[in-house]
This record gives C-alpha cells, structure tokens and sequence, in this order.
C-alpha cells in the first residue's frame, strides 16, 4: 500500500514539478469555453441550451489531450520496466499512474468546469449536479485515457489513434454524464443516470488496469 | 479448437473445404438476389427502395458478427497462445470493416428518401458508426507496430476492450435517443416481415455469412504464407 | 422490379456500391493468397535447393 500511495505521489510531484500537466488541460478548457460563445454568438438561452453539453465535450477533449503523458515519459526512460520487476503487480502500477493522472489533471478540470460555466451562461441550478456527475466521470475518463495511452505508448505517431481508440469509449461517458447533468429532466432520470455513470467508473477500475497493463508489458518485452 | 489450432491441418482443411464454400456462396447470391429483386413484392408504404433492405440488413449483420469472430478469436489467443487465433482476428478485421461500412453506405442511401436526410443521428446508425470506428482503431494498431508477435499483442487489447463496449455503447446510445427523440424514426424491416420478403432476406444473410467464411478462410491461408515468408527472410539474414 | 418507381436510382446504387466493394475485397483476397502462396513457395524451393 505505501509503495502505491510512493508511486502515486511520485507521479504527482513528477507532473507538479514539471509545469503542463494539468495547466495545459486546463488552458484548452478555457480555450474552448471562451471561443465557443464567440463562435456561435452571444445569445443567451442558445448558450445556457448547449452549456453543460459544450463543458462535457471539453472536459473529454482535455482529458484526451494529456492522455499521453501517462506513460510516455516514463517508457522511453526505462522507468516502466523497472517497475514490471518490483514487488506490485503491474496491474497496480497501472491504476496507480491512472490515479494519479486522474488527481493531477481530470479532477481539477471537473472541478474548474462548473466555475467556468458561468461563461457560457450555465443556469445555476445544473451547477451542482454537473459538479457531481464531472467528478464521476473524470474518473471513467482516466481510466479510458489509460488504455488508449497504453495502448499507443511505443508509437512515434499514437496521437491520431488515441483518439481514434478512445472515442467509442467515451460516447457512453458522455450521455450518461450529459444526462446526470440535467437539472430539470425527469425525476429519478438525473439519480439514475448518475448511477449508471458510476457503474462506469467502477467498470473501467476493473478493466482498465487488466488492458492497460497487458499493453504496456507488450511494448515491454 | 484445439484441433484447428495446427496451422498445416488448417491449411490442409482450408483447401479442401474452400471451393465448396466459394460455390455455394455464388449459389446462394443467385438464389437470394433473384429473390430480393425479382420476386419479392415492393413494399406498400416504401415502394421499391425496400429492396435496399436485402443488401443493408446482411450487411449489418455480419459487421457485428464478424466482430464478435474477432472478439472471440483474441480471447483464444490471449487465453491458450495460439498463434492462429491472432491471425484469424487479424484478417477478420479489414471483412468486417468492409461489411460495416457497406451496411453504413447503403443504409445513407435509404435514408436520403425515406427520412430525407442522408445521415440521421438515430441510435441503430450511431452504434453502428461507433463500431465502424472500433475497427479502423483496430486495423490501425496492426499497421502501426512493426514487429508482429507485439502487433498481436496490443490488438488482442484493443479488440476485447472494444467488445466490451460494444454493448455499452448500444444501451447508451439507447438511452440517449429516447431522451432526444421521443417519437421513434420509421425502422426498416421490423418484426412483422412478410414471407415473400422474409425468405430472400434470410437467404442473402446466409449469401453473406458464406461469403465472409470464404474470404476468412483465404485470407487466413494467405497471412499465414505472408508470416512464412517472413520465417524464410529472418532465417536467411540468420545463414549469412 | 419496376425501373420507373421513384428513388430507384437510390436502390441501383445500393447495389451497385455492395457489388463493387464486395467484389474489390474479394478480387484483393484472393490476389493476394494467390502471390503470398507462390512467393512463400518459390522461396521454399530455392532454400531446400541452396542447402541440398
């Protein structure tokens, strides 16, 4: 446990110290949410009708664009073989990096997210579901962003197939997110569909660290 | 499974078993196209653009079917190391995606005059498309990594990952139409299918089931000659 | 079939899109087991031959 909660923090300060990490994921969300009024005009109920769909579409595209950095660096410097030989399994090492990517840049961009919607005219009552179901997601996001980033790490050239590899994964993250996010839907639609995104979530910390290790011990070898 | 797994017994039984295949397949395309266009009545409400249904619905059918082949085929391959099973998922793929994008293409065509539109975000056509993309994903990945035991490695990844989403995928994009679209778009076909129009449908899915199995088979027999030669190359470089 | 029904040509299309691509992925199939299996073949013999 103490060797996960090491691998963990040393991912953290690794990211941390480095600068990007989550400040560029960052910088593409606000990207987005200020030239997306500007690309489709000012008005305000177009904008509050489309603002929790535009802050989930940018929320999944920021995750995807830092995908990469989970494994990248540390399989072109040996360290990921070394961690194949130390005493966690490897499936671990894998969902240890997967959190801490998830700390490091998906969370805080779930958290930013609902603050930034007073940009796009978020009506205040989606605030707080969108917040809940974002920081739900973010974990199912991750843990996609995993896969596909295992999945490519030895690639000179992976950036088109991660995106190509984790967008049928996202779309039921999105709907379901989508509609968690939804305030005023149907009662018991909004819990339902929170709790289908949970299951999500929990689905991918199963499956997640099983795929993206069998990838990463591929490119091992 | 285990008796196939011998690539020379599988070749032996490939060649034996590949012209029959081959002529029943155009058999059965006879049989089924004379059906679908000459003597299966037009549909009241559809007219003749029904007829589009006989080449769409196969179509479909084995583009999910055919990903479930190589679903199952990297399943074996992950779970017993038979270098076959990642062969027969390797050359299943490009079948499949041909199958998918056919059954896309020509359900755009029916589209255009029933619904007016050539694509219709309905949750048939966006599973489908996803699915469409689950398999350029995995053909890419073999064209990506060179060397191929790694190749049949990450694939088999890919491929399972993918079958898992599939039905997610459906449920979802289920669930998100009834949320978008109340009042459901006009299906083609549906449950109640006349016999005149049942029977052609059927037989040009069999048509189509054939026909995958005798490109299967062939591109199977000519992937394992591709590794062969490879074999022979690496062997020579060796000598020297 | 009645050629003067409306949206035929969507029908003719159809067809002749599934006939075409079917046709290419099996032309393709089989040329390429036809040269693998030859090149695969020729490389054998010429290998026993260079050991014997």
């Amino acid at each position: 446990m103490n060797l996960i909660l090491a691998l963990i923090k040393r991912d953290l300060t690794l990211t941390l110290r480095q600068g990007g990490g989550a400040g560029t994921a960052l910088g593409f969300f606000l990207c987005v949410v200020v030239l997306l009024p500007i690309g489709i005009g000012p008005d305000q109920a177009l904008l509050a009708r489309i603002a929790p769909g535009a802050l989930w579409i940018s929320l999944l595209l920021s995750v995807l664009l830092s995908a990469d950095r989970i494994y990248q660096q540390d399989y072109e410097d040996g360290s990921l073989d070394v961690m194949t030989m130390g005493p966690v399994p490897f499936e671990i090492v894998a969902l240890a990096k997967s959190v801490a990517h998830w700390l490091s840049t998906s969370l805080p961009l779930a958290i930013a997210a609902p603050i930034l919607g007073f940009l796009v005219n978020l009506e205040p009552a989606a605030i707080l579901p969108l917040a809940i179901a974002m920081v739900v997601g973010s974990i199912a996001l991750s843990l996609i962003a995993s896969i596909g980033a295992a999945v490519t790490v030895g690639l000179r050239r992976g950036g088109l197939l991660v995106s190509i590899l984790v967008l049928p994964l996202y779309v039921p993250v999105l709907i379901f997110g989508l509609s968690a996010s939804q305030p005023n839907a149907a009662p018991g639609l909004t819990a339902a569909s929170l709790l289908i995104l949970v299951a999500i979530a929990l689905a991918g910390l199963v499956v997640s660290p099983l795929a993206s290790a069998a990838a990463l011990r591929s490119y091992l070898k | 499974m285990q008796f196939l797994a011998n690539p020379t017994r599988f070749l032996r039984i490939a060649n034996a078993v590949l012209p029959y295949v081959w002529a029943i397949t155009v058999a059965l395309f006879a049989v089924g196209l004379y059906g679908a266009l000459v003597t299966a009545p037009p549909d009241y409400q559809q007219g003749e653009t029904v007829r589009i249904m006989y080449v769409h619905v196969p179509a479909a059918w084995m583009a999910l079917f055919v990903y479930t082949v190589m679903a199952l085929a990297s399943a074996v391959a992950a779970i017993f190391r038979h270098p076959l099973a990642d062969v027969a998922a390797k050359t299943a793929a490009p079948i499949g995606a041909v199958f998918c994008f056919l059954s896309l293409a020509t359900g755009s065509l029916w589209g255009k005059p029933m619904w007016g539109a050539w694509w219709v975000w309905d949750a048939r056509l966006t599973s489908m498309f996803v699915l469409m993309l689950l398999y350029i994903g995995y053909m890419a990945i073999w064209a990506a990594i060179e060397e191929p035991h790694r190749a049949a490695m990450v694939a088999r990844v890919v491929a399972l990952v993918g079958f898992i989403n599939i039905p997610i995928v459906k449920f979802s994009v289920d669930w998100w139409n009834s949320l978008h679209q109340p009042a459901s778009v006009f299906r083609m076909g549906g449950p109640t299918i006349a016999g005149p129009m049942l029977w052609p449908l059927l037989v040009m899915g069999l048509a189509y089931a054939l026909l995958f199995l005798a490109l299967h088979l062939t591109a199977m027999r000519a992937e394992i000659a591709a590794r062969k030669i490879r074999q022979i190359q690496i062997a020579e470089i060796g000598d020297r | 079939m009645d050629f003067s029904a409306n949206h035929i040509g969507f029908v003719i299309a159809s067809y002749a899109l599934s006939v075409v691509f079917l046709a290419s992925l099996v032309i393709t199939t089989l040329g390429r087991d036809r040269k693998l299996r030859a090149e695969a073949e020729r490389l054998d013999t010429q290998r026993k031959k260079a050991r014997a």
